[in-house]
């Protein structure tokens, strides 16, 4: 018989790209699993001996105080708007979501301001009442205040994840147990939160991860935790190796989560059962209760977003005059370039791992594009250094190879490739998941249909599946972009020296008592993040609806 | 000659604890119809997507045409083999015109590819304007489309993945013929994988019946009805009936009663006589025939069935015609006239 050209089937130029960019994207953890066992730092010691104690304490209190707050707010406000008609239901579906366009340290000033002595409050209460109080209403740099801030910005995640769960459920299944004399009160608690228990603690996972992630509210309300920690060795004591060391145990907190995460979500998959996917008809209850329903869920939006937002509207108008000119619009042209071109990469890589998966569905794959993905995990002050420490060596070694003290530069290490890179690892999840949901939705058969017709792998692509799936590609970059905007502790770390951003500059200027010169920039990454909200949330009806 | 042939074909899926496809071989010849046919998980398509070149065998060799396409770990992509496919959801390209999916497939150095086209487009039957997007189009001309796109290219051979599944009854007889006649006027070599009997035995020349991975019968139409190696095959194709019976030198004895057959010789261990509900006869007289009490008798129209029991309450089905009445009467004698001797172990 005649020989024909062949080829090994598992292996083709996919698998390879594939396979490198997993390289590129766990270096930052390859690193501190490497550099965990250099000796500790000079200053170890005196960490370890005095404020590690307190960097737990803190963590843990803020974790367990912001899970629980965020449970109550998240979930009670979406089994009202998923099972009650009460005036104003409908817009609350999408009103509650809206503090997700609050970046916490944002929020955090914003309070600050709003309880301070020159205050609205405060200056109302003085001037009409002659009611006066020393410092704050209420002393919000604490704790407790973290926690209350970090809770209000990040309830929407458990918000919108319990939502879509409960009108997920089969409306049969909440039938049933109406028939079998349980009331709603009852229902909910036994059979439809049992039945969402799996995604609100995915919801709650998530807050969580957002909340070792940040850097910005704790450090403005000094507040120590890890991350502050990671920056005071980075930055202050100028011991890589300390920071190495706390971003290791910053990463043990990480694991144990994802793993209690994906140990209580088992194999249970209540949601999606078969049976009709239609909500329950919602209840109207008397109006005393839709009147409590209504105000409910108003003092939550209220809090958590329209009373903020006004104050910096107010500030806004009080000192654009003064902050609005060409560097700002610099600022806002450097921002948004950076945010453009790191969705545009990231949702290309995302493209060649998902085409990858599509063209070789081999269990390996599936895991190097799971591992591809885990960065949404890693607190951005771990990405830093663990990508700031092989750079600075490349840096060094090029310097001392090659270069004379003249010409000398830095290569990798304070450039902006190193902040794209660094976001690239943070965001490559925000980027993948509306690629992934586009290729599922268009299904496998088209593009073996293209091939068995004779069109190459990369023709094909090009052809069939990216014109297919254009609307997911710019929702995924439109949804790393916003997030890249927002995004804090990286960019302080690995930003070349100078340079700002919206987030940055919203941060110098707050926490140099300047906030409300700081609330213009603020506004912008705001008004950013409320696009892709809405688009979100139509995206969640529409499947549902 | 055979244009495509399975030779051990093995695979695995990683997840699953057995074989997809197990231990396969056959031999497909130029320009005829082969019917894969089994049940949901019987493997049929998965040996339909390793000869496509979109899934990889564990083990085993394929050739189309003379030329090797598979052998262990190598293979030949799926771009490369000349393979037309008909999707079950048809896959059609949502974004290009119906004139543009057949296109697509089309030699890029052909000249007179508009024309080449269009003319497959009229063979498979279909009058619309071509410049419509497959979504204006009902179903069954979806399919036309999926069929024109898959053979306009000249392909050597023609899959097509449960064809008959999305049509209606009342579409699926017609189709049904309509491309079995566009296959044959084109001469090209097709294999369709089907769950329905029917389609296989009015629309192929030769079927191959699958059971949990394994090949159990490949024949023509006739001889799988008429013959069938295995219970699972005859069962395949509509009720069979089974009787265990004690060899003697000149017939067999059976819980019914005796059946003269000189084969019976032939036989020593006790056997099991195989028949289906058509070729037995209920009759009026008593003599040399078979048995039994009349347990139950269900009328569908232009026939009957009736369920005849042993001393023990065993059943077999019986058609009859259906003006017959058995109102009133206990017992029934019935003979054979076709049956299948199959050695009981």
């Amino acid at each position: 018989m005649e020989l024909v050209k062949r080829t090994y089937y598992w292996w083709n130029k996919w698998t390879g790209y594939s396979l490198l960019i997993l390289l590129l994207v766990a270096t930052p953890l390859l690193t501190i699993f490497f550099k965990i066992f250099d000796s500790p730092g000079d200053s170890w010691k005196h960490i370890s001996e005095t404020l590690l104690w307190g960097y737990f304490q803190n963590t843990v209190f803020i974790l367990i105080g912001v899970a629980f707050f965020t449970f109550l707010l998240g979930v009670s406000t979406a089994w009202l708007v998923s099972n009650y008609e009460f005036p104003g239901r409908k817009y609350f579906e999408w009103l509650l979501i809206l503090p997700l366009s609050f970046p916490g340290y944002i929020m955090a000033y914003t309070y600050v301001g709003l309880l301070s002595y020159t205050g609205p409050i405060q200056s109302f209460l003085r001037n009409n009442f002659d009611i006066t109080f020393k410092g704050p209403l209420i002393d919000l740099m604490n704790l407790p205040g973290t926690i209350f801030i970090l809770s209000v910005t990040l309830f929407p995640y458990v918000f919108l994840i319990s939502r879509t769960s409960f009108l997920q459920q089969s409306k049969s299944l909440q039938e049933a147990s109406f028939l079998l004399g349980s009331n709603r009160f009852q229902t909910f608690f036994k059979v439809a939160l049992p039945m969402a228990r799996p995604a609100i603690v995915g919801g709650i996972a998530l807050a969580s991860m957002e909340v070792l992630n940040d850097y910005g509210t704790v450090k403005y309300f000094g507040v120590n935790t890890f991350t502050t920690g990671i920056f005071r060795s980075w930055f202050s004591l100028g011991d890589s190796t300390t920071a190495i060391y706390l971003a290791a145990i910053l990463m043990i907190f990480v694991f144990t989560i994802l793993y209690l995460e994906s140990w209580q979500r088992g194999n249970r998959q209540y949601a999606s059962l078969k049976g009709t996917h239609k909500p329950t008809v919602r209840l109207e209850p008397t109006k005393p209760k839709q009147f409590l329903y209504t105000s409910i869920c108003l003092v939550i939006f209220l809090v958590s977003f329209l009373i903020p937002f006004f104050q910096i509207l107010h500030w806004v108008s009080m000192t654009y005059q003064k902050v609005i000119n060409q560097d700002f619009f610099l600022l806002i042209y450097r921002s948004f370039t950076l945010a453009a071109i790191t969705g545009v990469v990231i949702v290309i890589l995302s493209v060649i791992l998902l085409y990858t998966l599509r063209l070789s569905p081999f269990k390996w794959i599936k895991n190097i594009t799971k591992i591809s993905t885990l960065g949404y995990a890693i607190p951005g002050a771990v990405i830093a250094v663990g990508i700031m420490i092989p750079f600075l060596a490349f840096d060094k070694w090029v310097y001392n190879t090659f270069l004379t003290a003249k010409t000398a530069g830095l290569f990798l290490s304070g450039t902006l490739f190193a902040l794209v890179f660094a976001y690239v690892v943070r965001f490559m999840a925000v980027g993948y998941n509306p690629v992934e949901s586009g290729f599922q939705k268009i299904g496998i058969h088209v593009n073996e249909a293209s091939r068995l017709l004779g069109s190459r792998s990369t023709k094909t692509l090009f052809k069939i599946d990216l014109p297919l799936i254009k609307n997911s590609l710019v929702s995924g970059v439109l949804l790393v972009f916003v997030d890249v905007l927002k995004e804090l502790p990286l960019t302080l770390i690995l930003r070349p020296f100078n340079y700002q951003t919206l987030a940055t500059k919203t941060f110098d200027m707050a926490t140099n008592e300047m906030i409300a010169e700081s609330s213009n920039a603020a506004l912008i990454i705001i008004l950013t993040g409320i696009i892709p909200i809405i688009l979100l949330n139509r995206l969640i009806n529409k499947k549902i609806g | 000659m055979s244009i495509l042939s399975l030779t051990h074909v093995n695979k695995k899926y990683s997840q699953a604890k057995d074989f997809a496809v197990n231990d396969v071989s056959f031999e497909v010849a130029e320009g005829e119809i082969l019917a894969l046919v089994g049940e949901s998980g019987s493997g049929k398509t998965t040996l339909l997507r390793l000869i496509a070149g979109l899934e990889h065998p564990d083990d085993g060799v394929i050739s189309l045409s003379g030329q090797v396409i598979v052998e262990g770990k190598k293979s030949v992509p799926a771009h490369e083999r000349k393979v037309g496919m008909v999707f079950q959801d048809y896959a059609l390209f949502p974004h290009l015109t119906i004139l543009e999916n057949i296109k697509f497939g089309l030699d890029k150095k052909l000249p007179n590819k508009d024309e080449v086209a269009e003319e497959t487009l009229r063979l498979v039957g279909l009058k619309e304007d071509f410049s419509k997007y497959p979504h204006q189009l009902s179903g069954g001309q979806q399919q036309r489309v999926a069929l024109a796109r898959a053979i306009a290219p000249n392909p050597k051979i023609l899959l097509m993945d449960e064809p008959f599944s999305n049509l209606d009854t009342v579409l699926k007889d017609q189709v049904r013929e309509e491309i079995r006649q566009i296959i044959k006027k084109t001469g090209i070599t097709a294999i369709f994988v089907t769950h329905d009997t029917r389609d296989a035995l009015s629309t192929a020349d030769r079927i191959a019946i699958l059971h949990k991975g394994y090949l159990q019968q490949i024949d023509i139409p006739k001889n799988l009805y008429e013959h069938p190696v295995n219970a699972y095959v005859a069962n395949f194709f509509g009720k069979l009936n089974v009787m265990m019976a004690t060899p003697t030198k000149d017939g067999f004895y059976t819980s019914f009663g005796f059946i003269s057959d000189p084969e019976a010789s032939k036989y020593h261990e006790q056997v099991r006589i195989t028949f289906r509900p058509e070729h037995g006869e209920v009759v009026q007289r008593e003599g040399q025939q078979l048995i039994g009490r009349i347990a139950k008798a269900s009328y569908f129209g232009d026939h009957q069935i009736v369920k005849i029991a042993d001393s023990e309450g065993k059943r077999v089905s019986i058609r009859t015609n259906p003006g017959r009445s058995f109102d009133g009467q206990d017992r029934a004698h019935f003979f054979l006239w076709k049956y299948c001797i199959e050695e009981a172990f």
